[in-house]
């Protein structure tokens, strides 16, 4: 495991390194100029070239690329603006402060957001999943599949504002997405996230519920299971230490993609709801031509995708000993 | 005789299935003794596998109708209850099952999954139950048993992943124990030290084994008593002896015409039994082999296609067929004469 | 820059027909014209005309607000934070609006109830003496001013103000002033702004008569209305961070800023040191203003429809009713009530590029066959907006509404006079690449300009283009487009606001404005003339006479809307009118009701 941890690390390094040095690319391949934004409504030729050295890109692009990494490990020091320490994800000359803090910032309401919602939805999912196995109620398998397909296909910048509409203005009964530290107030955390929680959690739900059971009624059949019947092991233990293990490998999988997608959906969660995530961060910086705070976001985001699937990994194999991690 | 230690009565195992009723075991009666084997023989779908998920209670209550009785040790256990019958499975009766990579869970260790019944039945702690799962590994002549007993399934190889079910189904010292074909998945020499092991613990514990099986061979191998299935019923019983050297059932000389003989020339070719095993949701009328068996003109009129042969017995010895003892007698030597055996 | 990048991508991620954002920094009124076809929902007239208040206007405090009373707290919902708090650094209208509370500047416009304006002195006493024929300008500073700290704001405050424009971190601001001062675009070559010790030598200024006076490089008799930009604002002197001073800068109007998450709210407080004794321009009723950053603006309206807890007490700052909930929100009387509209001081317009397109005819018939009726329609339909006619926009001093092409009677196009046009420059089938930035609104647009030009008989090619790159792409000069989709704002209600960046041949470059590429000699020269017209009334007849020329004579562009944004504010929301300027609530107005 400590090995495979090791070789996965040193991957995911790698892939981040790409990732920076492509978006460092395509932001300056990109037919516009971040300085233009900087440089006022009448922009001389001079004013332009002063914005491009306040801005640090008046050198060549690798320069740029290599002052850039340096400043990962070394940390930089950008004259008039202030010092960024190591690790520094670059300067946002727009907010004024160095990238990582901003990100530090934000990260936690996109980790609510994605962590809470799928804890919603993978306890509604698979116990509804497990109570329809168990039962195996055809009528519950059919609702659960056209629910996951109705699901999956609907949009959350709709059933979001819908949702919200109806929920909090005209029958009072969630509050509007909030954003309480969880530090400061755990029940204001809960109950301002809770919306878009449950509204994620209708989206994905559905769609564990028919894995759960379609998973559930394939291991429950498996031989080894009747074997730990034969045992005289109990029904429930059986369910819970034979099938259930079998079907969580799957389920395991597609929730690390499925939390990969609401990292990279979490622009337009987040700005359905109003929330400051890293997903608004990342419209921001689009917005604002913040090449800084831009690299930075989707490094993160990268870097957490990569993280996740590693974890996924690891687990996979906690799961089932078959699975070879070096 | 003495009194059997299980007895199946007029047994009858239906499934309901979306196209209709499955009869699986359609009236199937025998005893077997303490200590002793008995061996099920019969095509696959010939409700072998089924009589014995039965006796441990296996099947699937929703959709099973049962009928008849099953009484191990005097205890019948169509009555008992689900906690009743877990107290017994894996510890009064145990089951081997085929297919050894298939039936255990690849998620946890061997010892763990030995452990487990032994903890389930004697409330033995985590250690108790790994020296037991050492000591049964041993039994079984795994090597380096204290090594082994933390691998996964997969680690093994088949014979010894066969070696370890056994180990399993043994560790409560079962009385009655169950062999699902537990050899057909494994190359010849692998067969035989397991044959071996069984017939060794066998003698060592005292226990009743039902081996069912295709091989004929295996049969011969082990059993005391023989019970040869065809379409959900049984079709011929009696020693191994009686059943192997004059067989009363045209079903019986097809399974061993069908089986290829060691001490014969290797160019004599072997004769399948035509046809497939029949339908147990729309079972032939009359005797349920008519349709396969060459011999249903020799009896007459139309009674193979219309009258089911009842199972007569004499001494634990019988088949159900309309031929004539006479006629058994002399188309079996013809049969038999075409055979070098 | 006339739209600004940033505000473009949110407004098309709004997705809002008829709501794009305008950077614009400042504009007036012209006469009372009647305005806006009937039925928009919007008022019915643009605001009144502009006019130099007198140092009796000037002269503090401002008229109370009838049934207005002290206290409270007024929440302002935008979809996003201030881009800069500098007000050296502050260029876009939506700064500017917030800038109000906390910045002041030598001049500063009056807004009456009705909407219209007055220039007066702000920080100054009046709104400055001119001489020279406008190459000198003379301010005399109020008594009594203070920063938020206590400490007196002096004349070299101001004059630290107008010099930070020149230093090298404020290049987001307006240059107007500092181009006038030292006769070049180029202005930080000839003055590097004050922290290396030095001052600009035509600032004098007189600390004891409390005087500053303006000795410019060329005549600019507007320069009163250029230094009412919150670009001019004041700085202390001692108390100025330089680059920092953008997160924390020092109040010298009736709020001062308490806390500021970036992105998320900002909370500003009275300022104690504010004497509204010296301040005829802000009403300063609540105790608190706190912003919230984030709601788009269909969130922020269905709040504000719901009218729920603390959002009774709330304003849409900046993005204002979408598409979507316009429709409900005027025809419910309960809720038309709690709006406030008006139009933005920009012009929508279609360059045409008079470099590819060189004939005349061609180009009046482009506009003739232009489906205005039928865009307006995407945007929203009446109530989005009226139609433009010409470059200048209501606001503008000396407008004159003068409808060249007949396209206020023919608003859905007039295929058959385009036609006729294009028979008589024997250009039948004319190719013309229209280019646009994506968008789901400029996505549907395009559909009725092609099916317009069809029916006129030009061969229409659509160009979509990247709308974050939209600008640095038709801002070139040797782009391969005909018809552009462009949006222009003025700084101030001058007509040399317009006319000089997008009509003047000599600002023709690589990312200038000038799109048309409009280069003729009359033009330039008319022009250089207009700009020194002392009598702000005869400047305006100039323009509005320029600006009928060249629609008439040139026909460079295809005049499309003055959009009409509309806001909802909470029933406990009491003063919430229209600025005219920075086209948001006039926040210092603003009071919570009993």
């Amino acid at each position: 495991m400590f090995r495979f941890l090791i070789r996965r690390a040193i991957g995911a390094l790698v892939i981040l390194l790409i990732i920076s040095a492509i978006t460092f690319v395509l932001f300056y391949v990109a037919p516009r100029d971040p300085a233009r934004v900087a440089c006022g409504k009448v922009c001389t030729p001079e004013t332009l070239a002063l914005v491009k050295r306040n801005l640090g890109i008046a050198d060549p692009l690798p320069v740029q690329y290599w002052h850039w990494l340096q400043a990962v490990f070394v940390g930089r020091d950008y004259s008039s603006f202030g010092n960024c320490p190591a690790p520094c994800l670059g300067y946002s000359f727009h907010n004024r402060e160095p990238v990582l803090g901003t990100i530090l910032d934000r990260f936690p309401t996109t980790l609510s957001l994605s962590l809470g919602s799928a804890v919603v939805f993978v306890i509604f999912g698979v116990g509804t999943g497990m109570l329809a196995a168990v039962k195996q109620g055809k009528m519950l398998d059919k609702v659960a599949s056209s629910a996951s397909l109705i699901g999956s296909s609907m949009q959350i910048y709709i059933v979001g504002v819908v949702a919200m509409y109806y929920l909090a203005d005209q029958w009072h009964i969630l509050s509007r997405p909030k954003e309480v530290p969880f530090t400061e107030s755990p029940s204001g955390w809960f109950t301002g996230l809770l919306l878009p929680w449950l509204v994620l959690a209708l989206i994905f739900t559905a769609n564990y519920t028919r894995m759960a059971r379609s998973q559930l009624v394939e291991t429950l059949s498996e031989d080894y299971v009747r074997t730990a019947r034969a045992k005289g092991l109990s029904r429930r233990t059986v369910f819970f230490r034979f099938a259930w293990r079998g079907a969580m490998g799957p389920i395991v999988t597609i929730f690390g993609l499925d939390l990969g997608v609401l990292f990279g959906g979490a622009i337009i969660t987040e700005k359905t709801f109003g929330l400051h995530g890293i997903g608004a961060l990342s419209v921001k910086a689009v917005g604002d031509n913040d090449l800084p705070l831009l690299l930075g976001v989707v490094l993160v985001a990268a870097g957490a995708i990569v993280v996740f699937n590693i974890i996924v990994d690891a687990v996979y194999a906690l799961i089932d000993p078959r699975v070879r991690l070096a | 005789m003495s009194t059997p230690f299980l007895s199946v009565r007029d047994l009858r195992v239906h499934f309901s299935t979306e196209d209709g009723m499955v009869k699986a075991v359609d009236g199937l009666s025998f005893d077997i003794e303490k200590g002793k084997t008995l061996g099920i023989v019969g095509e696959s779908g010939s409700g072998k596998s089924v009589t014995n998920l039965t006796i441990l209670g296996l099947h699937h209550p929703d959709h099973t109708e049962i009928e008849g009785e099953i009484l191990l040790d005097g205890q019948d256990l169509l009555a008992a209850s689900e906690r009743e019958l877990e107290r017994l499975r894996g510890n009064k009766m145990a089951m081997i099952f085929q297919d050894s990579l298939a039936s255990l869970s690849p998620y946890h260790t061997i010892g763990r999954q030995i452990g487990e019944t032994y903890r389930k039945h004697t409330g033995a702690s985590k250690r108790e139950a790994r020296a037991r799962a050492v000591e049964m590994l041993t039994k079984v002549g795994i090597p380096q048993p204290d090594l082994r007993v933390d691998d996964y399934p997969h680690q093994f190889s088949g014979g010894m992943r066969q070696r370890a079910m056994i180990a399993m189904a043994l560790v409560c010292d079962p009385e009655l124990l169950i062999a699902d074909e537990p050899t057909t998945a494994l190359d010849v020499t692998v067969q035989a030290q397991i044959m071996d092991l069984l017939k060794d613990l066998q003698q060592e514990t005292g226990t009743s084994i039902i081996f069912i099986t295709h091989d004929l061979g295996v049969i011969a191998d082990i059993a005391d008593d023989v019970l040869v299935m065809y379409g959900g019923r049984c079709v011929e019983r009696g020693t191994k002896k009686e059943v192997l050297r004059a067989p009363q059932h045209p079903y019986t000389w097809g399974l061993l015409g069908s089986m290829p003989s060691l001490e014969g020339p290797v160019d004599v070719p072997l004769s399948p039994i035509p046809g497939s095993p029949p339908s147990l949701l729309n079972p032939p009328t009359g005797c349920r082999f008519h349709p396969r068996c060459t011999f249903t003109e020799q009896v007459g009129g139309k009674r193979c296609a219309t009258d089911q042969p009842p199972l007569e017995l004499t001494a634990g010895r019988g088949a159900a067929c309309h031929l004539t003892a006479e006629q058994r007698a002399e188309f079996f030597t013809d049969f038999a004469g075409t055979r070098p055996n | 820059m006339s739209l600004s990048r940033r505000n473009f991508v949110i407004a098309t991620s709004v997705a809002a027909g008829g709501s794009m954002v305008l950077s614009a920094c400042s504009s007036g009124s012209s006469t009372g014209k009647k305005g806006g076809g009937a039925g928009h929902g919007g008022a019915d007239k643009y605001t009144g005309s502009v006019v130099v208040g007198t140092k009796a206007d000037s002269t503090g405090p401002a008229a109370e607000i009838p049934g207005a009373k002290k206290g409270g707290t007024i929440r302002g919902i935008a979809p996003d934070d201030f881009s800069h708090l500098d007000p050296q650094r502050i260029y876009f209208s939506w700064n500017s609006a917030i800038g109000d509370l906390f910045i002041r500047a030598l001049t500063g416009y009056k807004i009456a109830a009705d909407g219209s304006m007055k220039l007066v002195g702000d920080l100054a006493t009046d709104a400055g003496t001119m001489s020279d024929g406008g190459k000198t300008w003379t301010f005399t500073l109020k008594d009594g001013l203070k920063w938020e700290d206590g400490k007196e704001l002096t004349i070299d405050d101001v004059r630290h103000g107008i010099e930070r424009g020149f230093a090298s971190f404020t290049t987001e601001g307006a240059g107007y002033a500092q181009t006038a001062l030292t006769g070049t675009a180029d202005f930080r070559s000839k003055y590097k702004g004050p922290f290396g010790g030095k001052h600009l030598d035509s600032v004098v200024t007189d600390a004891k008569a409390k005087t500053i006076t303006f000795k410019l490089a060329e005549a600019r008799p507007d320069l009163n209305f250029t230094l009412a930009m919150t670009s001019y604002g004041a700085v202390p002197v001692k108390g100025d961070t330089k680059d920092k001073y953008d997160k924390d800068p020092v109040s010298c109007g009736p709020y001062r800023i308490k806390a500021h998450s970036i992105d998320k709210s900002m909370t500003l407080v009275r300022n104690p040191h504010w004497d509204p004794n010296t301040d005829s321009i802000r009403n300063a009723y609540p105790d608190s203003f706190v912003y919230e950053f984030g709601p788009e603006a269909l969130q922020s309206a269905d709040r504000l429809i719901a009218d729920d807890g603390d959002d009774k007490y709330a304003v849409m700052a900046y993005s204002g009713v979408p598409a979507e909930r316009i429709q409900k929100v005027l025809t419910d009387p309960e809720l038309k009530k709690r709006t406030f509209n008006g139009l933005l001081t920009g012009i929508y317009y279609y360059a045409i590029n008079t470099k590819r397109i060189t004939d005349l005819k061609v180009r009046q018939a482009i506009i003739h066959a232009w489906p205005l009726e039928q865009i307006r329609k995407i945007y929203g339909g009446p109530s989005a907006g009226d139609y433009a006619t010409s470059i200048l926009s209501p606001d503008i001093v000396g407008y004159a509404k003068d409808d060249v092409y007949g396209k206020l009677k023919k608003p859905q196009g007039d295929p058959e006079a385009a036609k006729k046009l294009l028979k008589e420059a024997g250009k039948e089938g004319q190719k013309v690449v229209y280019a646009f930035p994506t968008s789901n609104t400029y996505n549907k647009t395009k559909v009725v300009i092609e099916n317009a030009l069809k029916a006129a008989g030009f061969t229409p090619v659509m160009k979509p283009l990247d709308s974050t790159s939209y600008y640095d792409q038709v801002q070139q000069i040797d782009n391969q487009f005909d018809v552009m989709w462009f949006g222009w704002s003025p700084d101030w209600p001058t007509g040399y606001t317009l006319m000089q960046p997008l009509f003047d041949g000599s600002t023709i470059a690589n990312g200038a404005n000038n799109i048309s590429q409009l280069n003729v000699d009359w033009v330039n020269e008319a022009i250089k003339k207009n700009v020194v017209i002392a009598d702000p009334n005869e400047a305006g007849k100039a323009w509005a006479a320029l600006d009928k020329r060249i629609m008439t004579e040139e026909a460079p562009i295809i005049p499309e809307t003055f959009q009409r944004r509309f806001y909802l504010y909470g029933e406990k929301v009491g003063g919430a009118t229209f600025h005219p300027l920075w086209s948001s609530a006039v926040f210092y107005k603003l009071f919570v009701k009993a």
